[in-house]
């Protein structure tokens, strides 16, 4: 990090007028880039709950209760995120009529949901490969002494899960962080959209380079700060 | 022009208030059917580019020469953790004017977007792999490496004929894994106006009013593609097995 | 297992389930008044006619002013919505924007899908951004070469049927013509008037660059579109482009956004005058 603003300080000395641009258009970057952090931190949220629900749903007993878990969770785990946020963005209505009362639906709450079924579709199969690796013992030992089987999932299975999924979850969230970016091809003001806006708008190539690698190094502040946490939670729960 | 069977169907469909009349149009049918040749041709390209380059990277993240282990780790980590999509906007609408710049002129420039796009996405999925491969080195028992050194094996040559080979099958379920992803990020290559199939699709539904007809073959296509490619890793898998290696429950 | 009759059953229920989405007809122009305002869906591809300003980054251009002026006939607010080419028409259907100002000339097959306001408020083609010195000098000259546009660009058609040319579709215009100044395509063709203000704006970085074929490819009304059957709308917004174009105001925006003025501003101007 430090080497990275080493470099940027010594090339806004070497290129004052180009700085001073850039820093006229933080703002607005800034403004986009909280967007990716909103879409993603909200994709995860309704993804985890949702994948949750499928990842148990996938291990259930009842074979009309697995069967459209599984078709889901394979379908979705299979499909391109830009694809899907073309989907949503393209296909879903712009606001909803609830209760006599219309409800808006913007953009970006559609990337959101783009982004929020391929993240269930994956925190399920955590989910579900996470209780399989429960000794089964443990369910059985648990229904001897009175629990039910949801309650058993509830206070014994799930607390345990809860450690072991965590560096894939985290993985996932950074792949999720990232993939936020592809909402500006649908156009959501993100962080790549505002860079498109300000490159359109100075147009220069050496501020066109410039905007995007702003853009880069955002994310890399973003993301990687994820990721090394999560090699030492793995090292940490690693047997 | 269009046969009379296509016309029909293209009716039924209408009936079915289904919109797939793109396929009367010749150029329009052309592009849809070029999408999927090129995502193919992507995919085809990609795969093998990422495993090379995952191979290559995976050597250096190893390698006792702190020259060689620090790019690797920089490059490994600045790749990981940006958007593909981000990458590939530096690359293709920075970095390509850029080199353009220096050959004296736009029209000298050799590279055009299908390479940015392989090499971006190849790349990104190289340092995926490349990580699965490190720790797949790293597994490989030191009495194995002994044994190796002690049968007048050098540095590479244990590399080449005994880490690497194991930590191929070690790290194998993840880098199908990572195929599987390769495969669903061809699709940015739509951003940069590679031919693929979401591209196509964008393509004629921007004209048209069908973009759920298109995204559902899109979907099916792709669900299709990463079917074979996990079946494939499912295969080798099976068939790489070394008796008493990676034992998974 | 994952069967393919598992695949198709997911695949149609989603199908299903977006389609009935789409379904969504209102009446425009009592919807604007009930919320008390417009939303413009407006494109920002550049100067004259939509761009982010650079010192105070807001919207300003040809058609800001314009979707104004609307709001402004029609007694209510202005809210603009960015689109872009491939994403407009979908916005106008969904019913997230009430109209486009969105650089979207009149296309026959546009016309069956989309209603639009009969009085245009400008008329232009498309020309040819090129390298200085090249081989390209006619539409003619395209046949094989390749051309970089934005995607769901009306000229897709024209340049691939008529004039045998290779289209490589972008998601906008700046990513456009960075492509081709990157050696992607022999010429970007895109609406005159934001290529001629880049080139005569950025002189020294556009250089190299010259309009290759100027003469107008596919000539067309630049037409604002409402929904399908929003007939209210059409016709109130037609008033009031009427009353712009005769009360010499349109000649005034064009004229302060550095557009030509062509013979069908004037022409416009003068069936209108005393509206």
């Amino acid at each position: 990090m430090a080497a990275v603003a080493a470099v940027a300080a010594l090339w806004a000395a070497l290129q004052p007028d180009l700085a001073v641009i850039l820093i006229g258009w933080v703002p607005y970057l800034a403004q986009g880039f909280a967007m990716n952090i909103l879409i993603s931190v909200a994709a995860i949220a309704i993804g985890s709950l949702i994948g949750l629900i499928l990842g148990v749903m996938e291990l259930a007993p009842a074979r009309w209760i697995r069967a459209p878990a599984i078709t889901y969770v394979h379908i979705f785990r299979n499909a391109p995120h830009l694809v899907l946020i073309f989907a949503t963005t393209y296909a879903m209505p712009f606001e909803i009529t609830l209760l006599g009362g219309t409800v808006a639906f913007p953009d970006w709450l559609k990337a959101v949901v783009g982004l929020a079924i391929p993240a269930s579709a994956h925190i399920a199969e955590i989910v579900r490969g996470a209780i399989q690796s429960i000794p089964t013992a443990q369910w059985e030992s648990a229904g001897s002494l009175g629990f039910s089987r949801l309650r058993t999932l509830r206070w014994i299975i799930l607390p345990q899960c809860l450690r072991r999924t965590l560096p894939a979850w985290m993985n996932l969230y950074a792949s999720i962080a990232m993939g936020s970016a592809l909402a500006s091809l649908v156009g959501v003001g993100e962080l790549l959209h505002a860079a498109t806006d300000a490159s359109t708008a100075v147009r220069r190539t050496d501020f066109t380079i410039a905007v995007y690698l702003t853009v880069l190094v955002s994310f890399f502040a973003y993301c990687y700060p994820i990721s090394r946490l999560t090699q030492r939670l793995e090292r940490r729960f690693a047997v | 022009m269009a046969d009379p069977l296509l016309l029909d169907l293209v009716k039924t469909a209408k009936s079915y208030g289904i919109n797939v009349g793109f396929l009367t149009s010749p150029h329009e049918r052309d592009i849809w059917l070029e999408g999927f040749r090129t995502t193919l041709t992507l995919v085809a390209t990609m795969i093998p580019v990422s495993l090379a380059a995952g191979m290559a990277l995976a050597a250096a993240l190893t390698a006792r020469q702190r020259w060689l282990a620090l790019p690797a780790r920089v490059f490994v980590e600045l790749t990981r953790n940006t958007p593909t999509l981000v990458q590939l906007s530096c690359a293709f609408l920075g970095l390509n004017m850029l080199i353009s710049q220096s050959l004296g002129g736009a029209g000298q420039n050799p590279f055009g977007a299908f390479f940015w796009v392989v090499l971006v996405v190849g790349l990104h999925g190289a340092a995926y792999h490349a990580e699965a491969l490190r720790a797949g080195i790293e597994a490989v028992p030191d009495t194995t490496l002994e044994a190796a050194r002690a049968l007048g094996f050098n540095r590479l040559e244990i590399l080449r004929w005994v880490e690497l080979p194991l930590a191929l099958r070690i790290a194998l379920p993840t880098i199908v894994n990572n195929l599987v992803t390769l495969v669903k990020l061809t699709t940015v290559g739509s951003a940069v106006a590679v031919g693929e199939i979401t591209y196509a699709s964008i393509m004629i539904w921007t004209q048209r009013d069908n973009v759920v007809e298109l995204m559902v073959v899109i979907l099916v296509f792709f669900s299709a593609i990463n079917l074979v490619v996990s079946q494939i890793g499912l295969w080798l898998e099976r068939r790489l097995a070394v008796p008493g290696l990676g034992v998974r429950s | 297992m994952l069967t393919a009759r598992h695949i198709a059953a997911a695949a149609l229920g989603l199908f299903v389930g977006t389609l009935s989405a789409n379904a969504q007809a209102d009446a425009t122009l009592t919807k604007i008044k009930e919320r008390g305002s417009l939303v413009a869906g407006v494109i920002l591809s550049g100067a004259p006619f939509g761009y982010i300003d650079a010192k105070t980054q807001e919207q300003k251009g040809f058609n800001i002013d314009l979707a104004t002026e609307l709001a402004r006939g029609l007694g209510v607010k202005l809210e603009t919505v960015t689109v872009t080419p491939p994403n407009r028409v979908q916005f106008l259907q969904q019913g997230k924007v009430d109209l486009l100002i969105a650089n979207m000339s009149w296309t026959e097959e546009r016309a069956e899908i989309l209603n639009f306001v009969p009085t245009a408020f400008e008329r232009s083609g498309g020309v040819a951004l090129g390298r200085k010195g090249g081989t390209i000098h006619t539409w003619s000259d395209l046949k094989g070469k390749s051309v970089c546009l934005s995607q769901g660009a009306n000229f897709t058609k024209p340049l691939i049927e008529e004039h045998g040319a290779l289209v490589k579709g972008f998601p906008s215009q700046p990513e456009s013509v960075l492509a081709l100044k990157g050696g992607q395509c022999d010429v970007a063709v895109h609406t005159g008037a934001t290529l001629k203000t880049m080139l005569l704006d950025r002189a020294e970085e556009w250089k190299d660059y010259e309009i290759v074929v100027s003469e107008d490819l596919l000539p067309s009304l630049n037409v604002i579109w409402v929904r399908k059957g929003e007939k209210d709308a059409e016709a109130a917004l037609d008033g009031i482009m009427r009353k712009l174009h005769g009360s010499g105001w349109i000649i005034e925006a064009a004229e302060r956004h550095r557009l030509t003025i062509t013979p069908y501003f004037l022409e416009t101007r003068d069936a209108n005058k005393g509206r």
